[in-house]
């Protein structure tokens, strides 16, 4: 495939800031075939109960095994997620 | 043999010398602690920056010019690491093999430290969103798994007996999950996984890029093809993509380079024509493990 992957997460729709649980969601977490995405504690957040984490996030952690199906992107409920990637032909 | 059972197997292999499952080791590095800290944020592992690196876009970093044989070195060094445990936020010294079934009930007939639980996969939980118990883990790793609240499974009863154990990894090795064993941290043995590719947070950087984070297993699929009938049903329950079918010999080709040597393909032969041997009874594959 030419050229990188850029997956992005918008954390001002998805993620513990915004109060949208990916872990309730988790959509994109199992639209996607070859699982690129990582669903894990917010790092650096402040948890009341630390054994019980409550602040969870979703990072694209594998953008080079995807393949732009786009899937993700129509699953999301939030339209959180977005895939890019520069022609081919271009730098 | 691996290089593995040749350090650290006492004459034998080395996922079946009690002595990494003893008390006596978790106590003399203290790895109640150095777990619970570990464990408490699993998911952050590969998030978290270990010299300026962690593995957002790993196969983009791999592919720069030296930076990537820097990053694969540095990678396969933490894994495979015999230093004492330092750091619980990097994976040091957690390296793991595939066992077949027949060896997985050996380890947990004898050499798992009791209490043995079944906790819910954090693979499956980080990359899917889905809570699955079928991970058997043994000792100290046991205590800590009662103080987290998302491993611990819903439903079932998780303390399990060492016949229940074998019972339930029994019925994930036949539903094709591969069975796991894995250091964490080095010298310390606390986990009897049944993996799924691609969710397998250890199986992913082997095959998709090719960093040593999983041994294949001491043994390799050998078929019988004479009693194959060519039915196929092998073929798709193979996660590493190593059986394949021939046409013009109407049977099934083994890759002997692709096989872990997991052995879930045997269950579904319906012909008993697949059968598993010693890895080095192969003269070609050298120390391919």
């Amino acid at each position: 495939m030419t050229g990188k992957t850029s997956i992005k997460i918008d954390y001002s729709r998805c993620g513990d800031e915004v109060g949208v649980d990916p872990r309730s969601c988790g959509k994109c977490l199992r639209a996607c075939d070859p699982a690129i995405f990582l669903l894990h504690e917010t790092l650096g957040a402040v948890e009341e109960n630390p054994f019980d984490p409550q602040k969870w996030r979703i990072t694209p952690l594998w953008p080079d095994l995807c393949f732009r199906c786009m899937k993700c992107v129509e699953s999301c409920p939030e339209r959180a997620v977005s895939v890019r990637w520069k022609p081919a032909g271009g730098n | 043999m691996c290089d593995l059972c040749m350090k650290h197997g006492a004459g034998g292999k080395w996922y079946l010398n009690a002595e990494h499952y003893s008390n006596r080791i978790a106590e003399r590095y203290n790895l109640r602690d150095f777990l619970l800290e570990q464990y408490k944020n699993f998911e952050q592992i590969s998030i978290r920056k270990f010299r300026g690196f962690n593995a957002v876009g790993l196969g983009y970093k791999l592919r720069m010019p030296i930076i990537g044989r820097i990053v694969k070195h540095t990678a396969e060094k933490l894994l495979h690491s015999t230093n004492p445990p330092t750091n619980p936020f990097r994976p040091e010294g957690h390296i793991g093999q595939v066992v077949p079934l027949e060896d997985a009930v050996a380890i947990l007939e004898t050499c798992a430290a009791e209490p043995i639980i079944e906790k819910n996969c954090m693979c499956r939980y980080m990359s899917r969103g889905i809570k699955e118990a079928c991970c058997i883990n043994f000792g100290v790793m046991s205590e800590i798994v009662d103080k987290l609240p998302r491993f611990i499974p819903e439903k079932d009863k998780y303390h399990l007996t060492r016949r229940q154990a074998v019972e339930r990894f029994t019925e994930h090795n036949k539903k094709g999950y591969i069975g796991s064993i894995w250091f964490g941290p080095f010298p310390y043995i606390n986990n009897l996984c049944s993996c799924a590719s691609p969710e397998c947070a250890g199986i992913r950087p082997r095959l998709d890029y090719g960093i040593k984070s999983i041994y294949k297993s001491e043994y390799i699929v050998d078929p019988d093809p004479d009693k194959c009938t060519g039915c196929r049903a092998c073929v798709s329950v193979c996660q590493f993509k190593a059986i394949g079918y021939d046409h013009a010999l109407k049977r099934i080709t083994l890759d002997y380079k692709k096989c872990f040597g997991c052995g879930v393909c045997r269950h579904a032969c319906k012909q008993e024509a697949l059968f598993l041997k010693p890895r080095d009874e192969v003269h070609g594959l050298g120390k391919n493990y």
